[in-house]
């Protein structure tokens, strides 16, 4: 029920109007107001840009990488978009249609939502055809029937469109799904695709057709993708650069080198602890974006073995002074300084960005505090300096997902702090593929249960809706008769249960606002999950490509019509 | 000689069966599986994942996957990727040209360079030569090469700058003769270092134990020259060993290199392959794995019948 769609007030909140680039989070000289204002962009030039992963679709409806969106940031264009402050804005449409400008209207039972979307006059495809309503419908038909889409997010929840002229269609919504302003993030061509048996068989999947300030004209795989000025763009004024080439580097380290080499222009996607190089190179910048990526460390509540029942208690970690013990043996700010070099904050919630952020700090570190707990409770050292209670030895695994550097040495601090309060702690990681699976077939330890501390990170939607109902309701404690939920510690908690049913039942902001910061003050009170860090976005650029600007929800490629190299 | 052919290649049939179901077994039992890179997104439900095992076929039982790709394969469908989407065949296709590219130039280079290192060490035995020899090629053999690719990037791309830091070409620029010799210069070289030291290493001590023998003896004794001596009595006999070696790399044509097209960014077969084990790409993988060990196969039976056009003494029966 992770799609139990509420009609977020934002209905009335989301603002239309284009807003105010916000004040970059991040270290970057940022907004393009700024620069407007030191130098006018000059037009003409090729920008390369290093991808250290190589999209092997760019079709955005089979597309499972992030890499896939940094290349169709320039192309594909939607009906909407998210601006810094996650606000809608529109791209295609005049607006975006809510409650309070009647674009959007719930049915007379309240139960239903309309969505009226008006598309900008005289758009066009970059083939010249024109850009209508009837593409929007084809969008929905084509995400609902090709069987290979990555996923039917909102379009499973649409019941039927009507297109009462070419620029308006008129979307029914079998129930009341919030996060409507995005779900129309790819439009596809409908004159271009419709006579195709088999999308996946066509040209379409390298060189998808869209809208953006750019048109691909080779997509070479495993070498290099080029984008080459869209000239029906709708804003004649941009993009300011001619070309953009997206080049395969076998590596973000040889991505880092060429950029120093002057070989690219602009790099994708950098470790924290690249940083320091790139900050004493005079001729680079960084983008340095605090995301909605947070890292935290989920405490099993419940016994470890395939399936537990949700009221069965950990020995170990079922006592809630333990689960406090270990938070404030936790150096989360020490292992930030030293680990990921500053680039990063210390995690307080599952939400930190957006409306609905909960931004209240866990306790601090404090191992004086961590052993005093632990000697209160029960827990007596033994020889070995390992701590037991009632014949129970506080010998717990902590598991991650192997060959991650960062996570290795993150574990190889919190091993030594816990030991230093009592606590023996065995690694146990497992592949990505394993650990991150979210598949019960796939052996997800997180989904059987079959695990005492698991580490990793988790990246929110704009509506945090997606997020708190799926991982802190009772009710998604996986079992092996319904394994779809992600409440992996096993928390229950009624109150909380009945603030998440709250939120999703009711359209006033403040309300939601309120129920959530509800929940994860009580998640936080059960001391279930350790908030590691919330995780920056970095990329990495030379100083004379301007126009970047940092987003919260999207990639750095989000604004690439702005881009202009100095010359 | 014909019939011992056909025989040979009638008994490779049930072992190409065998290893074709053995890699399908071993790939079908890797964790993870083709439908984990879409887990990562919060919006990908169970009907979805339902929907693409049944959109790619994994909801079926494996001995029927396995007999489908089976028949679609000896019938030139080498099936769709479940990544790329496209047909293998393309993919192959794509980057076929580009390892042929890199194998070739390693396989010229390395001969070239083997044949008369490995003749004249072997002739000038405990000369210092020869010990600069014995000692570089050990060295080099020794040297893993995602090791030596790095370094090699590091001194000649980013000290040096003298080449280029990987890719196959210029992006962006035509193609051009001279640029696409620049990016092979490292790679090439980061396999034949290695490889040249092991074919030296065979040469050399073959042509020690024929250069002892008595007809060498007799053939100086005719009078004939030097020359002719090394050439047509000793490296042809000496060569037999170095025939089943350079036989056995036949493959790598086809199948590249995994390590050093990757370190590279060469868009090769070997990166093809290592992609698609990172996402189970079964159709992909399956593809490559069937055409390779046919390869193998195969080489392993064209070194025995080049073994038995170089030595007379050998029979076949």
């Amino acid at each position: 029920m992770r799609r139990l769609a509420i009609a977020l007030a934002a209905l009335g909140l989301v603002i239309a109007a284009c807003g105010q680039p916000a004040p970059g989070t991040g270290t970057s000289p940022a907004p393009s107001a700024t620069v407007a204002a030191t130098a006018s962009p000059t037009r003409g030039g090729t920008a390369i840009v290093a991808i250290w992963q190589f999209p092997s679709t760019l079709a955005a409806h089979y597309a499972n990488q992030t890499v896939t969106d940094i290349v169709n940031n320039g192309v594909i264009e939607g009906l909407a978009e998210t601006n810094n402050n996650g606000d809608y804005i529109p791209t295609l449409a005049k607006s975006v249609p809510t409650l309070a400008n009647g674009g959007a209207k719930l049915t007379a039972d309240g139960k239903k939502l309309d969505v009226t979307w008006e598309l900008k006059p005289g758009i066009k495809w970059s083939d010249g055809t024109p850009l209508t309503s009837a593409d929007i419908k084809y969008t929905w038909e084509i995400w609902m029937k090709d069987p290979k889409v990555n996923n039917r997010t909102g379009f499973s929840e649409i019941e039927s469109i009507d297109l009462p002229n070419d620029l308006t269609a008129v979307v029914h919504y079998k129930s009341i799904y919030a996060p409507y302003p995005l779900n129309f993030g790819s439009l596809m061509p409908k004159a271009l695709l419709e006579k195709e048996a088999d999308i996946s068989k066509t040209d379409y999947v390298r060189r998808p057709l869209g809208t953006g300030p750019f048109k691909i004209t080779e997509f070479k795989t495993d070498e290099s993708i080029t984008l080459e000025k869209n000239t029906n763009y709708r804003d004649t004024s941009k993009p300011y650069l001619d070309k953009i080439i997206f080049k395969s580097v076998p590596s973000s380290q040889i991505g880092l080198a060429q950029l120093k080499a002057g070989e690219v222009q602009a790099m994708w996607n950098l470790t924290e602890a690249q940083t320091p190089e790139v900050e004493k190179e005079s001729s680079l910048a960084l983008l340095v974006v605090q995301g909605p990526t947070v890292e935290r460390i989920e405490l099993n509540t419940a016994e470890n073995k395939e399936y537990p029942d949700p009221n069965s208690v950990h020995p170990v970690l079922g006592d809630i002074e333990m689960r406090k013990a270990l938070l404030y043996a936790t150096p989360k700010q020490q292992i930030i300084d030293k680990l990921l070099f500053g680039k990063a904050k210390p995690g307080s919630s599952p939400v930190s960005q957006g409306w609905a952020a909960y931004k209240e700090p866990q306790e601090g570190y404090d191992p004086a505090k961590a052993n005093a707990t632990l000697d209160k409770a029960g827990w007596v050292k033994g020889s070995d300096g390992i701590r037991s209670k009632g014949g129970v030895r506080a010998s717990l695994t902590y598991a991650t997902t192997t060959g991650d550097q960062l996570r290795e040495r993150v574990q190889q601090v919190l091993v030594e702090e816990w030991k230093a309060i009592g606590v023996e702690v065995k690694l146990q990681n497992q592949p990505s593929a394993v650990i991150l699976s979210g598949s019960c077939t796939g052996k997800d330890p997180r989904k059987l249960g079959t695990f005492d501390m698991l580490m990793y990170a988790s990246t929110p939607g704009i509506d945090p809706h997606g997020t708190i109902l799926p991982r802190y309701h009772s009710k998604q404690i996986p079992t092996q008769a319904d394994c779809s939920g992600q409440n992996y510690t096993r928390f229950k908690n009624a109150d909380v249960d009945k603030a998440i049913d709250e939120a999703g039942g009711t359209l006033d902001v403040e309300k939601r606002k309120a129920a959530y910061a509800k929940v994860m003050k009580a998640l936080n009170e059960a001391y279930v999950i350790i908030w590691m860090y919330d995780r920056a976005n970095i990329d990495a650029r030379v100083t004379g490509l301007q126009g970047f600007q940092g987003n919260v929800w999207r990639r750095f490629t989000w604004n690439i019509q702005d881009w202009w190299l100095k010359k | 000689m014909g019939r011992y052919i056909v025989r040979r290649l009638l008994q490779a049939l049930p072992l190409l069966f065998a290893i074709s179901v053995a890699s399908f077994a071993i790939l079908k039992a890797t964790p993870g599986g083709p439908l984990a890179a879409y887990e990562g997104n919060p919006d990908f439900t169970e009907q979805d994942r339902l929907r693409l095992e049944h959109a790619f076929g994994l909801d079926r039982p494996l001995p029927i996957q396995y007999i489908s790709w089976l028949g679609s394969f000896v019938t030139g469908d080498w099936g769709y990727s479940f990544a790329h989407h496209l047909p293998v065949t393309t993919l192959i296709g794509e980057r076929l040209p580009n390892t042929l590219t890199l194998m070739a130039t390693v396989f010229v280079v390395v001969l070239l360079l083997a044949i008369p290192i490995g003749v004249t060490t072997a002739l000038r035995q405990y000369s210092v030569f020869d010990h600069v020899v014995t000692g570089t090629t050990f060295t080099f053999l020794s040297t893993p090469t995602f090791w030596l690719g790095l370094l090699l990037i590091i001194v000649f791309g980013l000290q040096l700058r003298w080449l280029p830091l990987g890719g196959i070409q210029t992006p962006g620029a035509e193609f051009d003769v001279g640029d696409r010799l620049r990016h092979l210069i490292l790679p090439v070289a980061t396999i034949s270092l290695v490889q040249v030291g092991s074919h030296v290493r065979f040469l050399r001590a073959s042509m020690l134990e024929t250069i002892a023998q008595d007809y060498m003896r007799t053939a100086r004794a005719k009078g004939l020259a030097e020359r002719i001596v090394v050439m047509r009595h000793a490296l042809k006999n000496a060569a037999i060993p170095l025939v089943t070696v350079v036989a056995l790399d036949i493959p790598e044509l086809f199948v590249g290199a995994l390590v050093t097209e990757s370190i590279f960014g060469w868009p090769g077969m070997g990166r093809l392959f290592l992609d698609a084990a990172f996402r189970s790409d079964y159709p992909v993988l399956q593809g490559i794995l069937a055409v390779s060990s046919t390869l193998i196969v195969l080489s392993n039976l064209l070194a025995d019948v080049a073994y038995g056009y170089l030595d007379p003494r050998i029979r076949y029966s």
